[in-house]
C-alpha cells in the first residue's frame, strides 16, 4: 500500500515538473528563425505588389504570416530609433514593399544604396498604402525566378 | 477593395496638385504598454500610416496589428491569434482632428486631438492632449493615452486575466514629411 502511494506520488510529480518545463518552454518560445527557415514563397517586389492591388482579401491569404523571399530594387533606405528600413521599388505606382530589418542586419544595410538590387526575407504582415514586411534580412539564398 | 484604394490614390493626387497640405508618414511608430503586478507586456509598430491635412488639422491613421513585435514570441501569438484576432480584424484605425487648428499661437504647443479609434472591428471615441510641432516640411505629433480593453470587445481568458491590465497605455509618436 505505502509503495503504491509513493508510485503515485512520484508519477504526479513527474507530470508537474515535465509540465512546468513545457510551460516555462512555450512562454519563451523563440521567434521563427529568419536566417535558418526556407521562404514558403519567392517572388519579385512587382509581383507581390500587382497582386496586393488586384485582390488584398486574396493577397493576404497568400502571403500574411508567411516566410518570403522577395526580390526587388531599393527606392529608399531610411534609419529610425536603431530600425532600418528598406523601401523597395514598384515601377510605375505608388505603391511600394516597405520592409522593416531585424537589428542584426542593420551593418550590411549600411552598405546599401538606392536603385540596388537585393534579396529580402521576411514576414508580410499586410497591406496598408504600401505592403508591409518585418523581421527581415538580407539573404543570398538563391532566388528562383518563376 | 481596389476601388477604396483608388479613391484614396486620387484623393491624395487631386490634394497634391492643388499644393502640398497633406502630409504623410509611412513610418511612423505606435506602442501599446500594459502593466500588472505579474508582468509588463509592450509591444511597438514602427510602420504606421498617418496622414495629415496642414490646411484643416484633420488627421488619418492606420496600422497592421500584425506589425507590432513583441518581446516573446508567445505573447505576439496570443495577441493575434486569441485577442484581437487578426486575421478577422487586421488594422486599427484612428480618423479624427486636432481641436482648433486654425487658432494655434504656436508652432510647438500642446493640442487635443479628437477622433474615432476603430480596434478589433468596435470604434471608440478618443479625446487626448499631444504635442504638435510644425516646421517648415515636418509636421510631428506625439503622445499618449490609456484605453480600456473592455471598449473593444477583446476577450481575455481567465487564465491570464491578472497578466493583461485593464487599461492599456498607447503611445503615438509621428514624423510627417510633404506628401510628394
Amino acid at each position: 500500500m505505502k509503495t503504491l502511494k509513493i508510485k503515485i506520488v512520484f508519477i504526479l510529480l513527474t507530470i508537474s515538473i515535465i509540465g512546468l518545463f513545457y510551460v516555462i518552454y512555450l512562454y519563451n518560445k523563440p521567434f521563427i528563425d529568419i536566417e535558418n527557415t526556407k521562404a514558403k514563397i519567392e517572388a519579385t517586389a512587382q509581383k507581390i505588389i500587382n497582386d496586393f492591388q488586384a485582390d488584398e482579401h486574396l493577397a493576404n491569404k497568400i502571403y500574411v504570416d508567411n516566410l518570403i523571399l522577395v526580390k526587388g530594387e531599393i527606392a529608399n533606405i531610411s534609419f529610425n530609433n536603431g530600425i532600418s528600413t528598406i523601401t523597395l521599388r514598384d515601377s510605375k505606382g505608388l505603391t511600394s514593399i516597405i520592409c522593416q530589418m531585424l537589428p542584426e542586419a542593420n551593418l550590411n544595410v549600411l552598405k546599401l544604396k538606392k536603385n540596388d538590387q537585393i534579396i529580402i526575407k521576411g514576414v508580410c504582415t499586410g497591406y496598408l498604402l504600401d505592403i508591409i514586411m518585418v523581421r527581415c534580412i538580407l539573404t543570398n539564398d538563391n532566388f528562383d525566378e518563376k | 477593395m481596389k476601388n477604396k484604394f483608388l479613391i484614396f490614390v486620387l484623393f491624395l493626387m487631386s490634394v497634391q496638385s492643388f499644393s502640398q497640405e497633406k502630409y504623410l508618414t509611412k513610418e511612423g511608430f505606435v506602442s501599446f504598454f500594459s502593466h500588472t503586478l505579474v508582468e509588463d507586456i509592450k509591444a511597438d509598430n514602427f510602420q504606421v500610416l498617418s496622414v495629415i491635412d496642414k490646411k484643416t488639422g484633420e488627421i488619418e491613421i492606420q496600422l497592421l496589428m500584425k506589425s507590432f513585435m513583441f518581446k516573446k514570441a508567445l505573447m505576439q501569438e496570443h495577441f493575434n491569434e486569441s485577442y484581437i484576432e487578426s486575421h478577422k480584424y487586421p488594422k486599427a484605425t484612428f480618423k479624427g482632428f486636432i481641436a482648433n487648428f486654425n487658432e494655434l499661437e504656436s508652432t510647438n504647443t500642446t493640442v487635443e486631438i479628437i477622433g474615432i479609434l476603430s480596434v478589433h472591428g468596435k470604434e471608440k471615441e478618443i479625446k487626448t492632449t499631444a504635442k504638435l510641432l510644425i516646421l517648415k516640411d515636418q509636421i510631428n505629433i506625439s503622445g499618449n493615452f490609456m484605453a480600456d480593453v473592455a471598449d473593444f470587445d477583446i476577450n481575455i481568458p481567465t487564465v491570464v486575466i491578472n497578466n493583461i491590465a485593464k487599461t492599456i497605455k498607447v503611445s503615438f509618436d509621428l514624423q510627417h514629411k510633404p506628401y510628394k
